[in-house]
């Protein structure tokens, strides 16, 4: 049977189709400066980490985070160094650290947790540490922090 | 019990709507059906069929002040049903007549306006059909609001001044519109939405913040504050309603909009709903996914979730500690029974499955619902001022809730 027809891209025959990008509003930035912000907010998270002060560090990386498209090199610098962040910090200290964050800071953690265990062997990414992460957040967020994850387009 | 529960069906219910004394209902049970049931002491016993539709019944809404009935299917038409006599037999029957809808997708959701000389039929089409009776011809013609709507309109509500109109779509965006049809309208009086509203003025456009579906919406009693909840897009479920005025997304979060000041995004920490009601100008109840109603309350200050009408929580109590995640009610459903079997199956390799008695083997909910609450609507009281609200869902079931009965800040 003659299958081909299932590849054609109906979409082009519509006129009114809806687009990738008309589904949320663009970041406002530039993706230079994008990258500029992301490069230092890497290098204020190597000091708070030295500090030892992994809710700064935590706080800094993930306030507007990169999203969209053409910023691929800034999300790889924010998504190593959050792993970096995760990576250090001690099991007993995570819940207290989770409850220190905002609402929206909670849900960015989250989509970079998902992030994470959608590139296994990517970088230092472990499996548990992401789960470990994983399950406390999922404690005091709730699943709708989850289902808000999963349904922002605005991916990081 | 704070409430009132009735199993109407195994099967899921689609829509609820109850005749103006409460004394009958109408449901459609997930089929091209719409049953009522009449009130017989304590039972609700289905009495009547009414069947005209030959696809899935999505919405039902029956007129407080005509006594009619407006059907919405997926085979893209709409009838209204009106009690006449039958001139042969003399008895009193339900007849429908055909609205001309214009759509060329399923019809999702309708409601009357608040005069019931028009009603809104939400479509697939991309498409609201505004429907108002010409008398010339004896039937409903419609109107429709296209733009600027670009997916599914996944529910509507109207504002109090019978001109206005709330939309939630899964463009993700909820919006207020003008119904305003010149030969059954007086010119409308100025609103905080708007002065000048020629049919199809948009008067507000909300996105749901993290990208979720609007299911369900509703003006607030005076029709000055919108609410809105948003879903999640995934394995689109046909009953996704939205509040308007208030419109409550499948992202989890319920918001509030003042339209000449603030607006409030909640997010909740449970399921997303899909449906919600106004009780007051400074609160209402949300149900969805989470199986159990909550309440939210707020002014122009700000607004918070108040607790769940579903004592969850104290039933949870009630059956001592479990383990795992404690405290917070819709957290803790992800160690009830079915989590635990599956833990336990991989972990252990035990099954549960014929192990009566055990208490992985447990997969009742706490909550009175058993699965996704779809409806909820105003049972008694002004709309300023609802005392009980009902709602049915997938489970089959009917309850009805004292809105007073807050279990459990949250």
């Amino acid at each position: 049977m003659d299958t081909a027809f299932r590849k054609i891209d109906i979409d082009q025959y519509d006129e009114d189709v809806l687009h990738e990008s008309e589904l949320y509003d663009a970041d406002p930035r530039d993706p230079s400066q994008v990258l500029e912000e992301a490069k230092q907010r890497q290098a204020a998270v190597r000091t708070a980490l030295s500090r030892s002060d992994v809710l700064s560090a935590l706080t800094t990386i993930l306030e507007s985070p990169p999203y969209g498209p053409n910023v691929d090199q800034a999300k790889e610098i924010t998504l190593q160094t959050l792993l970096t962040i995760l990576n250090t910090t001690k099991s007993t200290e995570i819940p207290a650290v989770i409850k220190g964050l905002s609402q929206d800071a909670q849900d960015t953690l989250m989509k970079y947790l998902y992030k994470g265990m959608a590139m296994p062997g990517w970088g230092d990414i472990s499996g548990s540490v992401l789960l470990g992460w994983h399950e406390k957040l999922t404690e005091i967020a709730g699943t709708g922090c989850i289902v808000r994850t999963l349904t922002d387009r605005r991916l990081v | 019990m704070a409430q009132e529960v009735h199993t109407l069906a195994q099967t899921p219910i689609t829509s609820h709507s109850f005749s103006p004394d409460r004394t009958k209902l109408a449901a459609s049970l997930n089929s091209n059906d719409v049953q009522i049931y009449s009130r017989q002491g304590a039972e609700w016993l289905p009495t009547e069929t009414l069947s005209e539709h030959d696809k899935l019944i999505t919405s039902i809404d029956w007129a407080p002040q005509s006594n009619r009935i407006v059907t919405a299917s997926q085979d893209r038409n709409a009838y209204v049903w009106q009690e006449v006599q039958d001139p042969e037999t003399g008895k009193v029957v339900w007849k429908p007549t055909l609205v001309l809808l214009r759509i060329n997708r399923a019809a999702t959701y309708v409601r009357w306006s608040p005069k019931e000389d028009k009603f809104a039929v939400a479509s697939g089409a991309r498409a609201i059909a505004i429907c108002s009776f010409d008398e010339e011809n004896n039937w409903w013609v419609s109107k429709l609001l296209k733009k600027p709507i670009r997916s599914t309109v996944l529910a509507v509500d109207w504002h109090p001044n019978n001109v206005l109109l709330a939309a939630g779509s899964a463009d993700m965006k909820a919006r207020v519109f003008s119904a305003y049809i010149k030969e059954v309208d007086d010119r409308p009086a100025a609103t905080v939405w708007g002065s000048k509203l020629p049919f199809n003025t948009i008067c507000g456009e909300y996105a749901s913040p993290a990208g979720g579906w609007v299911h369900t919406v509703g003006f607030s009693p005076s029709g000055d504050v919108l609410a809105f909840a948003s879903e999640y897009p995934f394995g689109y479920r046909r009953f996704a309603s939205q509040l308007t005025d208030m419109h409550e997304g499948h992202d989890s979060s319920v918001n509030v909009v003042y339209p000449t000041g603030p607006v409030f995004n909640i997010r909740i920490s449970s399921l997303p709903f899909v449906t919600l009601t106004w009780t007051a100008e400074n609160s209402l109840v949300a149900a969805g996914h989470d199986c159990q109603p909550f309440v939210f309350s707020g002014s122009e200050e700000g607004w918070q979730s108040v607790g769940s009408l579903d004592d969850a929580a104290g039933a949870k109590a009630a059956d001592g500690p479990r383990a795992g995640y404690g405290g917070n009610t819709s957290v803790g459903r992800l160690k009830t029974g079915a989590f635990a079997t599956f833990r336990d199956a991989d972990s252990r390799g035990q099954s549960s499955l014929g192990g009566a008695g055990s208490p992985t083997a447990d997969t009742k909910l706490l909550t009175v619902h058993q699965n996704t609450i779809t409806n909820i609507r105003p049972y008694q009281g002004h709309p300023s001022q609802v005392s009980l609200v009902s709602t049915t869902g997938v489970d089959g079931k009917l309850v009805i809730w004292d809105v007073n009965a807050v279990a459990g800040g949250r």
